[in-house]
């Protein structure tokens, strides 16, 4: 931070003990209330050390607005609760220390440990001596951000055991098959030939049992259903592997052991890696959206009675004070306040409301204090419906994909041809001959490269994807985004940074309109001192702050008084002696890389669509400041989602990229939903996928990376299919003995290998060109 | 020749010792995570 000016060199400075912010006043001076507490807490745990130990400052302490009390947690049997946490604000190791020392010294607590790679917080506590809320609490007052996170796929042991299984079988399995297959040069006593074939019976049969039974069961499921999907000939082709082994074994005739054991545990370790793709995919975290508060203060009378916010019925009166979220949807009788609507409206910027205006749950009423007639029932409400469209969007089934899509078509082919070869053989050579060609073919046409190329290929493009900052959740949504040909985004918090910033205003002006709004957790406050500290002017102390609901504040700064005051939507005037006017411009700044994520979009043949909640001046301004090709201004979350409908009913793709939970219709309107992972979690909860930074620019990279992926898919099908007619019809010619297919089907499967590892590359190919 | 009546069941035996002891990592968790060790040695106590 660059300090200038001899006036300002003159004051006393100081920087805040925790957070190292610059304050004029005394040595020890604290920047805020929030500072001074985390700092309190840290001595009081005999923590000190973090303070000269840490390389990195920490974020401001910020009260936290979920409530935490109502989330379920993990019963253990031995009475204790355990949660996993996103921590938001770990930005050195010490920050992990002292976080992870401070929860396990916490009383409650029986075990804390925080993550730094991952930014995740496992904790262990009791609940009978302690709440999630404290627990949160607690994190939140040392500077860092607890989130919930999202449903976290548990990494899956019985996969890894099932692989592992195979892959034990299959090397054996493959070193008795060498020795038999070397047998066929000299000769081998047939004792010997046959005490491999049991051994490798032995071996073979845990693999076809235990190991391979997902794909009967994912067969067994397909079938009920009436779809024919991949696993449907993998499991035939597996069956009959297993079935030929057990009779050649008993018989004494090669069998193709190997190749059943070699097969499982590639269809395994493709499963595996697309499980570990999905899982860090899904591990975004979620905030806890605001909820309706469980109870509300009712006027009975003269005096106040706390009631359960679901028992309140239209009519009844109730009072909401500063800092406190509506229980009900209603309009105020009495009283003004700012009131902030993010959660149903998107538009972070507080509106003034007074006498007669309609206020809704779930909104927070910043300041100011009112009174509130009930209007409808809880059930009713605007925050609850949307709830509700959620659930039912979140309902959607996904397409069948590609793969899936000819999986039918390759069983029934493989049917026919298997049944053709032996009605061909059988009276040529006899029904023995015909039986072992036909076996040999329905081998051969096991679709294991076809199976492996969509997981593979997926788990390449997803981390690919990861790394760029867009999260997809799953494979299907990574490969549907390639047919994308319309972005509809969302204004506010997407293209915009979605909080209310300093547009310009002086040095002077902000170091007084900071020291008066210090301690206000109103929006525009927020953003001056987060300006002032940007600038790094220091915060001056005030004297006799006085806070005005809904209008403005005042008070002393260098012994003079000074007064803030609203002057319209996108401007602050500082009034101070001598009639001096200061004025501070606000506004919703565009994202920096916002124009240059949508031309990238453009170049890519998008056709890019702003759709916003806002009115119609400000979205035209935004829209030709991104250059979007259509601007819909004063859209509800209702007509977001019914526009996105009318494009796809037109024949587009349409892929939305949102970020409150006003967004969730139309992100489960869309192809493919993208959420802010700064956002709502309800938003984030509906989406495909998520951006991991504050910035659209990786929806243009997701987009590429899709099309890689799809075309890898594409070129692995068309060589599988290639594999699988020159294979099956030397099967069907009789030309395939064990030997033969051991070599060519693992060829076929490292082939899908070779073109998934090729992703990243090509990707990197694409952005350069 | 009749050696491979022994060598069968050792070769066997000494992959079934690998085999659970991969199994018994995987139990233990020791895959749950794999990144997160690595970073977490750079941070003392």
């Amino acid at each position: 931070m660059e300090r200038s000016g001899a006036e300002r060199r003159e004051r006393q400075e100081a920087s805040c003990p925790h957070c190292g912010i610059a304050v004029e006043g005394p040595e020890d001076a604290f920047c805020c209330r929030g500072c001074e507490m985390a700092w309190a807490i840290i001595r009081g745990a005999g923590l000190e050390r973090y303070y000269e130990e840490r390389t990195e400052l920490p974020p401001r302490p910020e009260p936290l607005r979920e409530r935490w009390d109502s989330v379920e947690a993990e019963r253990r049997s031995d009475g204790t609760c355990e949660v996993r946490l996103a921590v938001d604000g770990l930005r050195c190791a010490s920050c992990v220390w002292v976080t992870e020392n401070v929860l396990e010294r916490t009383e409650g607590i029986e075990d804390a440990t925080v993550s730094y790679a991952t930014g995740r917080a496992t904790i262990r506590w009791d609940p009978e001596r302690i709440g999630l809320g404290e627990v949160a609490g607690r994190i939140a007052s040392l500077g860092y951000r607890p989130r919930l996170l999202g449903n976290e796929a548990r990494p899956d042991r019985t996969l890894l055991t099932r692989l592992g299984v195979a892959a034990f079988a299959a090397a054996n399995v493959m070193m008795f098959s060498a020795a038999i297959y070397a047998g066929w040069l000299g000769s081998m006593e047939t004792a010997y030939v046959e005490l491999f074939r049991w051994a490798s019976l032995a071996l073979a049969t845990p693999v076809a049992v235990y190991s391979a039974s997902p794909f009967f069961e994912g067969a067994w499921t397909g079938l009920r259903h009436r779809v024919l999907h991949m696993d449907v000939p993998i499991a035939i082709a597996i069956g009959v592997l297993y079935v030929q082994g057990l009779a050649g074994t008993l018989a004494g005739f090669d069998t193709y052991l190997d190749s059943l054991t070699m097969l499982v545990t590639l269809l395994l370790a493709g499963r595996v890696l697309e499980s570990g793709g999905r899982r860090r995919a899904a591990e975004a975290a979620v905030t806890l959206a605001a909820t309706v508060p469980a109870t509300a203060r009712r006027i009975v009378g003269d005096t106040l009675e706390v009631v359960a916010s679901e028992s309140l019925l239209p009519g009844d009166r109730i009072a909401v004070g500063a800092g406190e979220d509506l229980p009900a949807d209603g309009v105020v009788v009495s009283g003004r306040g700012a009131l902030q609507r993010a959660l149903l409206t998107g538009e972070s910027a507080p509106v003034t409301i007074e006498e007669g205006d309609e206020v809704w749950a779930g909104t927070v009423l910043l300041d100011g204090a009112v009174t509130v007639e009930v209007s409808v029932a809880v059930e009713g409400t605007v925050i609850q419906q949307m709830a509700e469209q959620l659930r039912q969007a979140a309902d959607r089934g996904t397409k069948p994909s590609s793969t899936d899509r000819i999986a039918p078509w390759f069983t029934a082919a493989t049917l026919v041809i298997a049944a053709v070869t032996f009605a061909v053989w059988l009276p040529v050579a006899g029904s023995a001959r015909a039986l072992t060609t036909t076996i040999a073919v329905l081998i051969v046409a096991c679709p294991c490269a076809l199976a492996l190329s969509k997981p593979l290929t997926a788990a390449a493009g997803l981390g690919a994807a990861a790394r760029r900052g867009l999260l997809f959740r799953s494979a299907d949504a990574l490969l549907e985004t390639a047919d994308i040909d319309t972005i509809a985004l969302d204004k506010t918090g997407t293209v915009t940074e979605g909080a209310v910033e300093i547009v310009a205003a002086s040095d002077r002006d902000l170091r007084v309109a900071a020291g008066l709004e210090r301690y206000s957790r109103h929006p525009i406050a927020v953003a001056i001192v987060r300006e002032a500290i940007a600038r790094g002017v220091p915060l001056p102390a005030a004297e006799g702050v006085r806070e005005e609901a809904g209008s403005g504040i005042e008070g002393h700064v260098d012994g003079t008084f000074w007064r803030l005051r609203s002057g319209g939507s996108d401007v602050v005037v500082l009034e101070g002696p001598e009639g001096y006017r200061g004025l501070i411009r606000i506004g919703d700044r565009i994202r920096e890389d916002s124009l240059a994520a949508v031309a990238a979009l453009q170049a890519l043949g998008q056709r890019v669509v702003l759709l916003s909640g806002d009115d119609a001046d400000p979205t035209r301004r935004i829209a030709d400041a991104i250059r979007a090709a259509e601007a819909w201004p004063a859209q509800t979350p209702a007509e977001k989602a019914k526009r996105i409908e009318g494009w796809r009913e037109a024949g587009h793709s349409v892929l939305f990229a949102g970020d409150g939970m006003n967004d969730g219709p139309a992100l489960a309107a869309a192809d493919v939903g993208v959420a802010m992972g700064t956002g709502a979690a309800s938003s984030i909860l509906t989406a495909d996928a998520v951006l991991g930074v504050g910035s659209i620019a990786p929806i243009a990279a997701g987009v590429r990376v899709s099309r890689v992926c799809r075309g890898a898919i594409r070129a692995n099908q068309v060589r599988s299919v290639v594999y699988n007619v020159v294979a099956v019809s030397a099967a069907a010619a009789g030309m395939v003995n064990p030997l033969v297919a051991a070599v060519l089907m693992p060829l076929s499967s490292a082939m899908v290998l070779a073109g998934a590892a090729r992703v990243e590359r090509r990707v990197r190919a694409r952005e350069r060109s | 020749m009749i050696a491979i009546t022994f060598l069968i069941p050792i070769a066997v035996g000494i992959a079934l010792v690998f085999l659970i002891l991969f199994l018994a990592a995987v139990r233990a968790g020791q895959f749950d995570d794999l990144d997160d060790p690595a970073e977490r040695i750079l941070h003392d106590d």
